[in-house]
């Protein structure tokens, strides 16, 4: 007997063929005819139900008990059968803990981690950051060409982690590159073999978190994991050690890829705006703001993942129980119903702010405030510094190819000399 | 279902009925009271949902984290300062009154 599609016809259109997961050439263009033309479509190369409408994305968002969040970290190829032994061999017992958990667990550890991870705690780094930023700035006065990725926006968030974590006597590019290869585990399409070297420096990344937190235990420290433990008392109830493990794992990789792109596309966007970078120059004020517009317009965390725990209509399609749901973030930052022009870039946009880039409700992103302070402080900086920097002409940069994250492997620019420092 | 009164900076007076469960954040943005943005969601990473309680209503004390975010936000913390993204609408808040800080 043949098996009836239940999809809809608006989710079996066919410019949705058009969809590109992990190329993103062209991807605007696609998700603004989709918004009008299937808001809601079945992709079958990956098996996610797409949602691109800002209102839809939102509304997922906000209805934890229809979309769970287990499936945020799945890795989109399935581990070899090799590999899962190996872990297991070997201790990893890495479990979910914050994004990748629903309630009631997500709410009681959330409870705790949220006592460290804050806007008034990171307030209180705001002068390290500062002044960190201004280490590496200080690095590059006297040069001209650089590559703004190479000696600036990749290194310097995995040291800010550091300080949260208080972490100082480790290469930060370690952690970068452990970070990436859990991004790509996730996100990407790694092969066969590049899913097991990844899998066993990611072990070794695991066995790193855990002396973390067992040092901790022995010397209490004024940092996240020494608070994790504080809380935790001896009580599992409140905090298992495993988990307090999970939470300085995934803080360690969390915002990594998403950081430094935000900063390298925060600043060729703006490079290719000369008029905005000219009125940061002006009024370095009006820095916050052209943050928020570089997170709608180019939003650096492109997709977000849900599952739906029960049949869920959104735009007049039915999502079944169980399906896979991909929120185009990307796409609801472009809406043309919250956004108008939406695909241009305008610092002075009243609403920019109201982006879903660290998404919305119980899950929101809780480095976002640390991400934006970031963001702003190396603008300040910049701006400050090098107030006649420029794109060199002529690159093609080579982007991360991942369904979630985005950003420019590299990114030339010419400082200017006008340094007035 | 609890009737709630939002009282703007400007001292205007804005009443709806809210049902069970839905807080008084969401509420707020529904019903369009000038100065509750909501901006997070209801995850306490911002204070965009500060109120004063000023009915006598058993609203409960802030949490530690809430605790935070309202010692961090813009408008001056009271002793009846809340987050309204914490404040779920039931029956025993029926007539509550909050006043919306003016913007910092």
């Amino acid at each position: 007997m043949a098996v009836v599609d239940q999809r809809p016809t608006a989710a079996r259109c066919p410019m949705t063929s058009g969809f590109k997961p992990f190329d993103q050439d062209g991807t605007y263009e696609f998700f603004s005819l989709a918004r009008h033309e299937a808001p809601v479509f079945y992709n079958e190369e990956t098996d996610y139900w797409v949602v691109t409408r800002r209102q839809d994305v939102l509304s997922v968002f906000k209805d934890p008990a229809r979309f769970s969040a287990a499936n945020v970290l799945d890795p989109l190829e399935a581990h070899p059968e090799e590999l899962t032994r190996f872990l297991a061999d070997n201790g990893f017992t890495v479990e979910p803990v914050q994004s990748n958990t629903d309630r009631p667990k997500h709410s009681r550890i959330r409870q705790c981690a949220g006592q460290f991870l804050n806007p008034k705690r990171y307030r209180d780094y705001e002068p390290r950051i500062r002044a960190l930023v201004q280490e590496y700035v200080n690095g590059l006065r006297g040069k001209d060409e650089v590559d703004i990725v190479a000696e600036l926006t990749h290194e310097m968030p995995a040291r800010v982690v550091f300080m949260l974590l208080g972490v100082d006597d480790v290469d930060p590019l370690l952690i970068k590159r452990w970070a990436l290869n859990r991004a790509t585990m996730i996100w990407g399409k790694p092969t066969r073999q590049e899913m097991i070297d990844a899998g066993h420096e990611l072990n070794d990344f695991f066995h790193f978190c855990k002396g973390i937190v067992e040092d901790r235990k022995r010397a209490p420290r004024d940092d996240y994991p020494s608070r994790l433990l504080e809380l935790r008392g001896d009580d599992d109830s409140v905090l298992t050690e495993n988990e307090i493990v999970c939470l300085v794992f995934a803080l360690l990789l969390a915002g990594h890829e998403a950081v430094t792109n935000g900063l390298t596309i925060s600043i060729l966007t703006l490079l290719e705006h000369r008029e905005a970078w000219e009125e940061l120059v002006a009024d370095p004020a009006l820095i916050p703001r052209a943050v928020e517009e570089v997170l709608r317009h180019s939003t650096p965390v492109l997709t977000w993942r849900r599952k739906a725990l029960e049949d869920v209509e959104l735009s007049g399609v039915t999502i079944p129980a169980g399906s896979k749901v991909l929120l185009s973030l990307a796409s609801a930052n472009h809406d043309e119903d919250r956004y108008a022009r939406p695909s241009d870039f305008d610092i002075h946009r009243v609403n920019a702010r109201d982006h879903l880039s660290f998404g919305y409700g119980i899950h929101v992103c809780m480095g976002a405030p640390l991400a934006r302070a970031e963001m702003r402080i190396v603008l300040e900086e910049l701006v400050d510094a090098f107030p006649g920097m420029e794109l060199v002409e002529g690159q093609q940069p080579e982007w991360t190819r991942t369904m979630a994250h985005r950003g420019p492997q590299s990114l030339k620019v010419r400082l200017g000399g006008s340094d007035h420092g | 279902m609890a009737e709630v009164t939002w009282i703007s900076a400007d001292g205007e007076r804005i009443t709806a009925e809210v049902g069970d469960g839905v807080t008084l954040m969401e509420a707020a943005v529904a019903n369009g009271v000038p100065g509750i943005v909501g901006e997070c969601g209801g995850g306490m990473m911002c204070a965009t949902c500060h109120v004063y309680v000023v009915s006598d209503h058993p609203t409960g004390e802030p949490g530690p984290i809430e605790a935070d975010l309202l010692d961090f936000g813009d408008a001056p913390r009271r002793d009846c300062s809340r987050l309204s993204c914490q404040i779920s609408a039931r029956s025993e808040l029926d007539g509550i009154t909050v006043e919306v800080p003016p913007a910092g």
